[in-house]
This record gives C-alpha cells, sequence and structure tokens, in this order.
C-alpha cells in the first residue's frame, strides 16, 4: 500500500482522484478500467487529459498498461506557464477546466492555457457558466488580481468542436479561509444566449421564452444575445442558454442548456430551450446555499486547502460527485467535513434543505510558487 | 466488524422508527373514531374498524375516504422523509463497500445459465461516466404555482426577515 500510495477501481471521478493525487503529492493507482466492457480501457479524453496534466506538471510519472485498463499516476510539481492544449472532443473543454480551476492556483508561475475544442455541450458545464461562476467564487478564498479570466475567442459546438478558450490564473500562496453561511437575497439574473452556425434570430427566441418564467420573480433581468461568426464559430451548429442569479452578497447560482448535437437525438426548440433552462435556474434556486451545484466540489477543496482555521460554505443539497469528492478529500487529505443539515422554517419561502459545511483547513501552502 | 455494527444499528434504528410512525397514524386513527361513535368500546376497534365503515357508509363516505390506506401512506411518507433527511454523514463517510457488495447476487436460469446484469454491478458505477452535473429533481413541477411559491422569498421581491431591509 505504501509504495503503491492509493489505489482506486474503474474510471468515474477520474479527474478528481487524479487532481487530487497532483494537490497533495500521493501517487494513485487506477484499476480494472473498463475492463468488462467490449472496448476496454482510457477512452481518448481520458487520453487527452492525462496529457493536459503532463503539461502542467513537471516530472510527473505516467504508466498506462497495454490494454489501458490500469493506470499509476506519480505526480509531479505543478509547473504552470504557457500551456496550449488541443482537447479532445468527445468532452467539452468544461471537462478539461473543471479540472485545472483546481490546480492554477497552486502552481508555480501563473498559468495561461490555451484550450482548444468544443466550448458548449450539453453533458459537461460550458466555459460560459464556469466563468460566470467559478471564478466569482474563488474570488471568494483570496485568488484574484489581474489576469484571472476565462475568455471565449471562438465557439466551437459538439461535436465538431473548433473553438477556442484562454484561462489565465495567478498564484497564490495559500488560500483565504472563508464564512459563506448567509447566501442573501436574488437581486438580478444575467445570461448569455449564444449561437453558432444558425440564425442568429434563435438566440432572441430563447430569451423572450426564458423571460416569461423569469419576470414572475424579478424586473432585473438582462440575456446578453452573443452570435459569433466566421472563423470564430467553430465547426458545427447549435445555440445554447447560461443563466446565472447573483445575490445580494455576492454568491452566484447557475444554469445552462445546450442544444442536442448534431446527429445525436431529437433537435430542440429555443423556446423549449429556454423555457427548460428557466426552469433549471429556478430549481438550483429552491436548492440554493451560496455555491450552485456545479461548484460544490470546487469551494470544498479550496476549504480543504485553506489557512489552518475554520471555514463553513452553505450548500444546497450535495451532489452525488461532491460526496464521492468528499470520500477523496478524506482519503488524499485526511479530512473530515463537519455535515449539518438545515431545514427551513415552517412558514419561509425559500425552497429546500440546506446543508452547512465546516472544516479545517489544513494549511497547505504552494511550495512550488517562486519568490520574487 | 465495528462498520458492520453500526450498518446493522442503523437497520434497527430505521425499523423502530418505522413502527413509531404507523403506531401514532393508528393513534390518531382510533381517536377519529371514537368521536364517531362514542358507544363503541376500544377493545372492538381494531376488528370493527372495516364494520364502522360500512354501516355508516351512505352518511360518512367523504368523511372516511382520508382513512382508505392509511398505513401505506404512512410509509410512502416515512420513506419520502426519509430519503429528504438522511444522516448526512453516514452516507458521505459510512461504508460505502459492504452496502456495494449486497447487491451483487446473480440470478439462475435453469441451473445453467447466470443472468449477467452488468448495469446493476458495482463495477459498472465504478466505470461510469465521470461528469459533475446534477441532475434536477423530476419530482419537481415548475409549472405549478405551488412550486413557483416555495422559492419566492429567495428573492428581493419576496418577503424580507424582521430588522432586515432592502435599503
Amino acid at each position: 500500500m505504501a509504495s503503491q500510495g492509493l489505489t482506486y477501481d474503474g474510471c468515474n471521478f477520474f479527474r478528481q482522484r487524479l487532481v487530487l493525487a497532483t494537490l497533495s503529492g500521493k501517487r494513485v493507482k487506477i484499476k480494472g478500467v473498463r475492463s468488462r466492457e467490449d472496448n476496454p480501457g482510457l477512452r481518448d479524453f481520458e487520453a487527452s487529459f492525462i496529457r493536459l496534466l503532463d503539461k502542467v506538471t513537471n516530472g510527473s510519472r505516467i504508466e498506462i498498461n497495454q490494454t489501458g485498463t490500469v493506470l499509476f499516476y506519480q505526480p509531479g510539481l505543478l509547473y504552470g506557464g504557457s500551456v496550449e492544449h488541443d482537447c479532445n472532443p468527445q468532452r467539452s473543454i468544461g471537462y478539461y477546466l473543471e479540472a485545472l480551476l483546481m490546480l492554477a492556483p497552486f502552481m508555480k508561475t501563473s498559468l495561461k492555457a490555451t484550450l482548444r475544442g468544443v466550448t458548449n455541450d450539453p453533458t459537461d458545464p460550458t466555459v460560459d457558466l464556469l466563468k460566470s461562476t467559478a471564478v466569482p467564487l474563488m474570488k471568494q478564498f483570496g485568488i484574484d488580481g489581474e489576469g484571472f479570466d476565462i475568455k471565449v475567442v471562438k465557439r466551437g459546438m459538439a461535436p465538431g468542436g473548433g473553438g477556442e478558450v484562454i484561462f489565465t490564473c495567478p498564484v497564490r500562496r495559500s488560500i483565504k479561509p472563508v464564512q459563506l453561511t448567509d447566501p442573501g437575497k436574488i437581486k438580478r439574473i444575467r445570461g448569455v444566449a449564444y449561437s453558432v452556425r444558425v440564425s442568429p434570430q434563435m438566440a432572441n427566441r430563447i430569451v423572450d421564452s426564458a423571460r416569461s418564467i423569469l419576470n414572475q420573480f424579478l424586473p432585473d433581468i438582462y440575456i446578453y444575445t452573443d452570435h459569433m461568426k466566421g472563423a470564430n464559430s467553430g465547426k458545427s451548429p447549435g445555440f445554447g442558454l447560461t443563466l446565472v442569479a447573483e445575490t445580494l452578497n455576492g454568491c452566484f447560482l447557475s444554469a445552462e442548456m445546450s442544444s442536442t448535437p448534431q446527429g445525436q437525438g431529437d433537435p430542440v426548440l429555443p423556446e423549449d430551450l429556454g423555457r427548460n433552462c428557466a426552469k433549471l435556474l429556478l430549481e438550483e434556486v429552491y436548492r440554493g446555499g451560496c455555491v450552485d451545484s456545479s461548484n460544490q466540489s470546487l469551494a470544498l477543496l479550496l476549504m480543504t486547502l485553506g489557512q489552518q482555521d475554520v471555514s463553513k460554505v452553505l450548500l444546497g443539497p450535495l451532489s452525488p460527485y461532491t460526496i464521492e469528492f468528499l470520500r477523496h478529500i478524506r482519503d488524499f487529505f485526511q479530512i473530515m467535513f463537519k455535515i449539518e443539515v438545515q431545514k427551513p422554517l415552517e412558514d419561509e419561502r425559500k425552497g429546500g434543505d440546506k446543508v452547512l459545511m465546516t472544516c479545517l483547513g489544513v494549511g497547505y501552502s504552494n511550495i512550488n510558487k517562486s519568490i520574487k | 466488524s465495528e462498520e458492520s455494527e453500526s450498518e446493522g444499528e442503523a437497520g434497527r434504528a430505521r425499523d423502530s422508527g418505522h413502527c413509531s410512525e404507523e403506531e401514532e397514524e393508528e393513534g390518531s386513527d382510533d381517536e377519529e373514531e371514537e368521536d364517531d361513535e362514542e358507544d363503541e368500546s376500544m377493545e372492538e376497534e381494531g376488528s370493527a374498524a372495516d364494520g364502522v365503515v360500512k354501516s355508516e357508509e351512505e352518511e360518512e363516505q367523504g368523511a372516511l375516504r382520508w382513512k382508505e390506506g392509511l398505513q401505506q401512506k404512512a410509509s410512502e411518507a416515512f420513506l419520502r422523509q426519509q430519503e429528504a433527511a438522511p444522516n448526512l454523514r453516514k452516507l458521505v463517510y459510512g461504508s460505502v463497500v459492504e452496502a456495494d457488495d449486497s447487491e451483487e447476487e446473480e440470478e439462475e436460469l435453469g441451473g445453467l445459465f447466470r443472468v449477467s446484469r452488468p448495469q446493476k454491478s458495482k463495477k459498472f458505477q465504478a466505470n461510469a461516466r465521470d461528469c459533475s452535473r446534477f441532475n434536477p429533481d423530476s419530482s419537481h413541477n415548475w409549472d405549478l404555482e405551488e412550486m413557483l411559491n416555495s422559492i419566492r422569498d429567495c428573492f428581493v421581491t419576496g418577503k424580507w426577515e424582521e430588522g432586515q431591509d432592502a435599503a
């Protein structure tokens, strides 16, 4: 056990295992990757993810057996710097970016990653969503300063891709502990309705239908339309919507929906997409908390890596992915969270149960960071 | 082992919880009947419940309808509550492996063939898609006014608590 580090079975939660291994410096072995399927072993997108990890680190050792069913990873130092990567279009850039967001503040030099591939697909959080929720969340933990940005240069819808995203992030020596226990009321809703290689009218139709639902709650709603043309529009047609609700205390709750990728099932009407996305946002408001469901694990990771002080964050119900992430945090950092369920009062109309997560940070300090 | 013991305890605790819930419901049932018919004795009640329903069917059909399937309703409500408010710490940090092992049973057909259900097995879970998205609760229908009202106060346009102000 000691020589092998941690061992896991199967390819689920692949990214969180490798990310936590990198941050904690522990070796990890993942075996039985799709070993019973007709097409066993790691997929192309996973291989692409490993290559990206190899690019941002220095001295990592990665061994994969011949069938690709066993992976051994010995993490190196997080190096950062300027990185370019062609993300495999089987998954969108969000898949890769979610992991990079967790690693970027702990690099030796600040990261500038140019990622090419699919910017928006229905499976993973899109780059637009991460830009409008993950970035402000990380700022709460003291990761800010100039050049902390996710920029969509070219949009590329699934399945063709052809998009380009530039992610820049400064490095930090340590992470600030936070007390996010009261989200406050929602003061405004913003959004982006995007369309590429279809009529620009699609975006307007999405906006109208989404507004028709959200205007029941708030007058302050603004949904931008973003229609990219020519070389910036990628290889496949499509459209979608990202909605973000901002609260008085600076918390962000988001929802999104993308059109069905070309040739992969029934097409959707922009009106339906707008309405369903608005309902998803209402669901997210019902879940509530200071961090929305797609960023729960990022918040919990930054709490874990904070200075040796108590951090508290109020979340909505824990997603299955987050529950597994908590187990992995225990494996890699020996940190267990205090989990308290907060039931809403009888006459309160503030959605469902909330979960208050409390932990003591491990006092992680970024030894990679160069001193200037 | 320690873990299996705690599992067992959880099981027992759940059972006893279930019983008390039912008893409560039955208790309220009894009271109701006492009000309806004062001369009916307590001992008879359990067996006579059906008789009561029949004899007064014409007058009280509406009033008694809520009693139908009370036990089932109670157990459903209980299960719903259990799902909504599990012991989260146990759910997150409790033993996962054992819970999964119990599910792995294979059906046999004619003592010769084994029915393979890879979708249910632990192996399948372990190789499911790595995705952070949290699918919405399908029982929530956001077309209903009731649902919309349940989140009204999350917005600045909703009701404010004492001592807080929009200003």
